[in-house]
């Protein structure tokens, strides 16, 4: 038996999936096909994760269920874990949000009405990371992202689409199979859509994609992230988030004030520590120092 | 009436087996699913394997029987008891056959006796009747015989082993050729030196745990080939980098490098014990063969590394995980005593290793639980990511 690889796939891509397949055989596995033919049994993601709740008791059994959402530029992963992932259920019940995350888990789908699919992951190993390994995932997950779209292209181009004739221009067997399996369920499939999706998470890895700035001063303020006034803004959050919930804007405009900072300056600082990843928006109107 | 008999030699604490319930054959006169036969064959090769049997590690020998009429595969699942070497001829009662991939093998368990018929000669099927088939190496698979080579000797070691009770000098090593290598067993002294390049005409492939592994002897005919037949010996030398894809398609390969991120580092990562007398993992104190033993500590690392195409459990012995963790195994055990428990410094592993980017080089195997590296090298690879995604966006034309 092989190992299932772990697909590195953006949760914009994951959660568009509403394509479940298995080959039918006795204990064959399943997958999600994802619309760029993305063949998932299981998944490698690092993320953010934002949220952890226990949403178990409901089945009565007062076994805990964690639900867990993980982001990255594109999306939410929602990964849940429960008593039958015990190492890393137990991770998760510790885990105080937001936190950088690695998740490796199996493709897993939801039906609550016929014809309506949520994709969700079911998590083997959770384990957290920092921003770099974010960074490298996101870079990586890109990387695989072009290849299916490429693949796909080729694919439209076909007409009909056969895996032998995917795995004969070079394309991997799993892939040229999720394909075929995508372009009969899903149809033509909005290409411009993931492209810029890509480009975007590419981007995301940029300073000088960040906020319209140019690149030169980009690149500049990245070497000297801490600015006098960066710090007074962290110290600020820091200081109001009293619940770990995150401070409130409001408040935050206020005390900023007091410190000489106008509503204008505070807004550009807190963008750029938004983007760097220092701060980050738990729910509207709140913000958390990460 | 069988069945009777076997109760009363039971009954009495005779061996029902030693019976000779089922039916003598040669080699070639066996099909599939026969329920008992008895066979006089020579052991031609000899593996062992393990396996995960209702949560149990199990161990199993499998490799090739032979006759003068021709070999047949086996499996013994049953090997307590089961003393057998290369080039032993066994009398095999109670066995049975099944087809597997297509071949008829030969299988037998404890309901099956096996005795070591010393003094016995058995003349084997000459492997020679194969058309002679000119190969490369990355060609070669299990079962194939007679094939012909060009290749360069990138390594060779004399080993002294024992055959039937009698010291033999077999000379093993690594070939190459521009596709691949293959590791080799010549069991005649021909004088090989590293670096030279021979053509072998008449070798076998046997398998070692999915790994091709060409094998001759005086009755294969080996010649020095000539120097420029190759590339020269440290292009050969260099690993190739290969998708793990491939190495799960042609089941493992000699000497090869991955790049992939770490995934998993698996139970039995950091601080382990082993048996002092056969080096496997001791679990709760007791070998799973010589049962309760003092185990020795060892340090090493099973990671899961997965390249997007495919995924391998990559094994680091005690020195590459040294470097990886940058203490010795002592600094080790002493970080694990103090905080009362040996699973830190697997934990710790973990936060190296989990989410990074690796390159690890060495000989990949496979079996049941998929490919298995045995690293000679790793390295944590550092990415410039602003360089490489700004280098992605220029390529799709942005």
């Amino acid at each position: 038996m092989q190992r299932e690889l772990a697909w590195r796939i953006f949760a914009g891509e994951y959660t568009d999936a509403t394509l479940e397949h298995s080959s039918g055989e006795e204990r064959a596995p399943n997958y999600v096909i994802t619309p760029l033919g993305a063949k998932v049994n299981r998944l490698f993601l690092v993320g953010v994760i934002t949220d952890v709740e226990d949403v178990g008791g409901n089945g009565g059994d007062g076994q805990p269920m964690w639900r867990v959402r993980l982001t990255d530029p594109t999306g939410t992963f929602q990964v849940y874990a429960g008593q039958y992932q015990p190492e890393a259920a137990a991770m998760l019940s510790q885990v105080k949000p937001p936190a950088f995350a690695a998740v490796m888990g199996k493709a897993r789908t939801y039906s609550p009405e016929d014809g309506v699919i949520y994709t969700s992951v079911r998590p083997e190993m959770v384990k957290l990371v920092d921003a770099s390994l974010r960074d490298y995932w996101i870079l990586e997950t890109a990387q695989e992202m072009r290849k299916r779209l490429e693949a796909l292209k080729e694919a439209e181009a076909m007409n009909p689409a056969t895996v032998d004739g995917l795995v004969a221009l070079g394309y991997r067997q799993g892939l040229s199979e999720g394909i075929v399996l995508a372009l009969q369920h899903y149809g033509k499939v909005d290409l411009d859509r993931y492209q810029s999706m890509l480009h975007d998470a590419l981007r995301y890895l940029l300073p000088e994609f960040q906020d319209g700035v140019s690149a030169p001063a980009a690149a500049e303020k990245k070497k000297k992230p801490d600015t006098e006034e960066e710090r007074l803004v962290l110290e600020i959050v820091e200081t109001l988030d009293r619940d770990g919930k995150g401070a409130s804007w409001d408040e935050i405009v206020d005390a900023a004030g007091k410190k000489g900072l106008s509503k204008e300056q505070l807004e550009e600082i807190t963008n750029r520590l938004l983007d760097d990843g220092s701060l980050y928006e738990p729910i509207l109107g709140k913000i958390r120092r990460i | 009436m069988d069945a009777a008999k076997r109760s009363i030699v039971r009954k009495y604490g005779g061996n029902p087996a030693l019976l000779s319930i089922g039916t003598t054959k040669t080699v070639k006169e066996l099909s599939a699913g026969e329920p008992s036969i008895n066979l006089l064959a020579k052991v031609i090769s000899l593996n062992s394997r393990e396996l995960e049997q209702d949560g149990k590690t199990k161990e199993i020998y499998y490799g090739i029987l032979g006759d003068d009429t021709g070999t047949v595969p086996f499996t013994a699942w049953e090997v307590r008891g089961l003393n057998i070497q290369v080039g032993d001829v066994i009398r095999l009662q109670n066995a049975y056959t099944k087809e597997f991939r297509g071949e008829v093998q030969v299988n037998f368990g404890n309901r099956a006796t096996v005795t070591v018929e010393g003094g016995t000669l058995l003349e084997v099927a000459s492997p020679q009747e194969a058309p002679l088939t000119r190969r490369n190496l990355d060609e070669l698979q299990e079962g194939m015989r007679n094939v012909r080579i060009t290749a360069r000797v990138l390594d060779i070691e004399r080993r002294e082993v024992e055959v039937r009770g009698e010291p033999k000098v077999v000379f093993s090593g690594t070939l190459a050729d521009a596709t691949g290598k293959v590791q080799f067993s010549a069991w005649h002294d021909f004088g090989l030196e590293p670096g030279e390049v021979i053509e072998v005409e008449g070798g076998y492939v046997s398998a070692w745990r999915g790994l091709p592994q060409l094998t001759f002897d005086e009755r294969s005919r080996l010649e020095r080939g000539k120097e420029t037949a190759l590339p020269p010996l440290e292009e050969l030398d260099r690993a190739r980098r290969v998708w793990i894809e491939e190495l799960v398609q042609k089941g493992g390969g000699v000497d090869v490098q991955v790049r992939g991120i770490v995934v998993e580092v698996r139970e039995g990562s950091g601080l382990i014990h082993r048996c002092p007398e056969c080096r496997r993992v001791v679990q709760k104190g007791a070998c799973r063969i010589h049962g309760e033993v003092k185990g020795e500590t060892d340090l090493r690392t099973k990671a899961v590394i997965d390249d997007g195409s495919g995924a391998l459990t990559a094994i680091f012995n005690r020195e590459l995980t040294e470097t990886l963790l940058g203490k010795s195994m002592d600094e080790a055990i002493a970080e694990a005593k103090e905080a009362m428990d040996s699973e830190v410094i697997r934990d710790a592993l973990s936060d190296l290793l989990v989410a990074r980017p690796v390159q690890a080089q060495g000989n990949v195997t496979s079996d049941d639980y998929g490919l298995m590296m045995i690293a000679r090298s790793v390295t944590v690879l550092e990415v410039d990511v602003q360089a490489e995604a700004r280098a992605l966006l220029e390529e799709l034309g942005d």
